[in-house]
């Protein structure tokens, strides 16, 4: 992953922002291109190919970044765990959904470019929160319980902060931009809500077992244990790049 | 020791429930694996409609893009260090003097065809160039390599036309990789002047 720290601008005009990007393109650019020669493989190879409007392709490659990014199917988990109603399910799942689109799409068209390192590191602490939270340790600590539903979405945006500073580094084509990025928005939910089945499916049977309560708490420390590594390795991994 | 009651079995799905469940997600994951993953990654489209959603599309690329870095890898040893592209990193600048053009070459790229337009330079000397494509909308990749070097200059899709200046950093061959990513043929035309050896279509 490479990082290319960006300032923090929110420029009032559209022609700010597209001048923005192109600032952040070139600056994009000028920087070392990873592999042998010029070649980009891959989604960002295949993206930094094409221009124009392509919908399906970048609804694709929403799903794909949602499926494959453990850091987000870790949280989403964490929030499911102990949601036994499908009521509660949508309603968590869709207050995450707000909060990553809303940065995500935000960010992507005013450029908001946050070290990626930094927020994959705050991505990976949402993930102790949520199962410290699972474990009910605060209320234990503190004597209270922070409210779920806010910290869903506080944490919802910082997610989407971390999906647009992906996309940023996509170098997606000025030329059809808004449309891909929505469809690509569109992808992640989809991606979001197969990742759910899943999860669902196997919380189903494993709700039913008996030992279920003992092997949660069990699964909660797991959790800590990996969000804690995530954050260790992001960390690091700003630290090396400084 | 959990932040939440043991769940009520009312509220759970029943096992005919979740053995249904399981048997639409397979299937589906079957679906998905067939009519999306593998046009996506592989351009392997066995249905067809990877082709029309344009799936198929991205597969092809990636795959090509894939031979093409193996192939890089092969041919240059690659010891482009990000220290040189961080330095020389911006050393196109807009044409100069009106002069008059040393040559000028044009050549015609079918839709997925390719080309490399190369100049012969030497260390510290300057090619001014300009380049107009008509009939479609080209990529380009402008970049160099010589004495175990490399650099990527500029890179551009759907463009119709560009000029500026190249800088060479180093003596070996600068100049362009072109694709035709576009639906339809594309001519390009291509100015140049300045302190060239030479000037070749490498392939």
């Amino acid at each position: 992953m490479t990082s290319t720290q960006r300032g923090l601008s929110a420029p009032p005009s559209r022609r700010a922002v597209t001048l923005a990007l192109f600032t952040l393109t070139a600056l994009a650019l000028s920087t070392a291109q990873a592999m042998a020669h010029n070649v980009t493989p891959g989604d960002a190879g295949y993206i930094q190919e094409i221009w124009g409007v392509h919908i399906i392709p970048f609804i694709y490659l929403g799903a794909k970044h949602m499926v494959t990014g453990y850091d987000h199917i870790l949280f989403l988990l964490g929030v499911v765990f102990f949601l036994y109603r499908m009521k509660d399910v949508a309603m968590y799942v869709s207050i995450f959904a707000v909060g990553h689109s809303v940065t995500m799409l935000l960010g992507v068209w005013y450029g908001w470019g946050i070290n990626a390192y930094i927020i994959d590191a705050i991505i990976g602490l949402s993930v102790v929160y949520k199962a410290l939270d699972n474990l009910g340790a605060y209320q234990r600590w503190f004597g209270f319980q922070p409210d779920t539903k806010t910290a869903t979405l506080v944490f919802g945006l910082f997610h989407g902060t971390g999906l647009a500073s992906k996309i940023l580094e996509y170098q997606i084509a000025e030329d059809g931009l808004l449309a891909n990025l929505v469809a690509f928005n569109v992808g992640v939910e989809i991606g979001q809500i197969l990742a759910l089945a899943v999860i669902l499916i196997v919380m189903g049977y494993w709700r039913r077992s008996p030992n279920f309560m003992r092997q949660a708490t069990v699964a909660n420390i797991i959790m800590i244990v990996l969000g804690v590594i995530l954050t260790g390795q992001q960390i690091a991994g700003f630290i090396a790049s400084t | 020791m959990n932040n939440a009651p043991q769940p009520r079995p009312e509220d759970l799905p029943s096992k005919a429930q979740l053995f249904r469940s399981s048997i639409m997600a397979a299937i589906g994951a079957v679906v998905i694996l067939v009519t999306v993953y593998l046009p996506a990654e592989h351009a392997i489209d066995p249905t067809g409609l990877g082709r029309v959603i344009g799936l198929t599309e991205m597969g092809e690329i990636k795959r090509e893009l894939a031979e093409e870095a193996a192939r890089d890898a092969e041919i240059h040893v690659d010891q482009s260090s990000s220290l040189i592209d961080a330095i020389f990193g911006t050393f196109i600048g807009s044409a100069q003097a009106q002069e008059a053009w040393r040559d000028e070459m044009s050549f015609t790229l079918a839709p997925g065809a390719t080309a490399e337009i190369k100049l012969v330079m030497e260390a510290g000397t300057t090619a001014n160039y300009a380049w107009t494509a008509t009939g479609g909308r080209i990529n380009f990749d402008l970049h160099a390599h010589g004495d175990g070097l490399s650099i990527d200059y500029a890179r551009g899709r759907g463009e119709t036309a560009g000029e500026g200046s190249i800088e060479a950093p180093f003596s070996g061959e600068h100049g362009w990789f072109w694709r035709n990513r576009d639906s339809s043929e594309i001519t390009v035309t291509l100015q140049l002047r300045g302190d060239y050896n030479d000037l070749k279509q490498t392939y």
